[in-house]
């Protein structure tokens, strides 16, 4: 698996793209598969921080979900907006949402094999 | 010595503070200098994750909301190094709370004095910060003032470091080395 971080607009999925070092199969955005039985090429999740929010919003546990969608998908692309660096905001549901998604993204940048973060459309490999 | 690191909320900064000053005290006394008031029980539960984290790790807690460089005093002396956690809820405390308030200018002129003062007196201090500065909102004029403080206070601390380490997704990446 492979985590592509960045803050908002900063060419993350074009980065992907241009790249062409992968064969992709499909690019989700702000969603999921959920068939586990979906052939095993190579997807990318786009704005995986909107999922999240909506999974959050809907009373979901995202993090059970996307650590069982990595198990099924090992070669997958995950690409995702770093959203904690702001000033706490007032809203419970904005600062649950922020913190979980820092968490989420720390321990899927563990199992990830790279980790790249991405500012004005160029790619800085972290990990 | 003295190491900034600094990290946005839920980025990992904080376990990575923790493992980093575990790993370099050795057998000195290690403090931890913890500045967060709590307000309600969402506050009351991140302190309790933060010293679940830091259980069994062997810190002294110094709690420490205002006036950093009293800290010191809180302190037995020897060889001694510590974690203070953070510099966002310092600079809030100091900005907000009733009983004290200044400009920006002066707050930022005390924290900094004071993290200085009290770096001269550890073997190793290590600083964890917030990164408030990317979400690209016009706030109030007073959070606006907190933001420049923010910014004007981690600006002084990476000068005074010796090593300013950013934490993104968990993973440390080294801004400033240490001069060896």
């Amino acid at each position: 698996m492979k985590l592509i971080i960045g803050g908002y607009a900063q060419g993350k999925l074009n980065y992907v793209l241009q790249k062409n070092d992968i064969k992709i199969s499909k690019i989700w955005d702000g969603e999921i598969p959920k068939d586990k039985d979906e052939q095993k090429d190579i997807v990318v999740i786009n704005h995986l921080h909107h999922w999240i929010k909506s999974r959050i919003a809907k009373g979901g546990c995202p993090e059970e979900e996307i650590f069982a969608f990595v198990e099924n998908y090992p070669d997958c692309v995950i690409i995702s907006d770093e959203v904690g660096n702001g000033i706490i905001p007032i809203e419970a549901f904005e600062r649950e949402y922020r913190e979980r998604t820092g968490r989420m993204l720390v321990e899927l940048a563990k199992k990830a094999e790279e980790v790249e973060r991405v500012i004005c459309g160029i790619g800085q490999k972290i990990k | 010595m003295m190491t900034l690191i600094i990290g946005g909320s839920g980025s990992g900064k904080s376990a990575y503070a923790e493992d980093y000053i575990f790993s370099l005290s050795e057998k000195r006394k290690k403090y931890y200098i913890a500045t967060m008031k709590i307000y309600d029980e969402e506050g009351e539960k991140k302190i309790q994750r933060h010293r679940m984290l830091r259980s069994g790790k062997g810190f002294s807690t110094i709690e420490q909301p205002v006036d950093i460089g009293k800290a010191l005093e809180k302190m037995k002396a020897g060889e001694r190094t510590a974690l203070l956690e953070c510099i966002s809820n310092l600079t809030a405390n100091e900005m907000f709370s009733e009983e004290v308030q200044g400009t920006e200018e002066v707050i930022t002129e005390k924290i900094v004095s004071g993290i200085a003062s009290l770096n001269k007196k550890l073997d190793h201090l290590v600083i964890v910060s917030n990164n408030v500065f990317e979400d690209g909102k016009v706030y109030d004029n007073t959070t606006m003032a907190y933001i420049r403080a923010m910014g004007q206070i981690n600006q002084k601390l990476a000068e005074l470091a010796d090593e300013v380490v950013e934490v993104v997704v968990g993973i440390p990446l080294v801004i400033k080395t240490k001069q060896i």
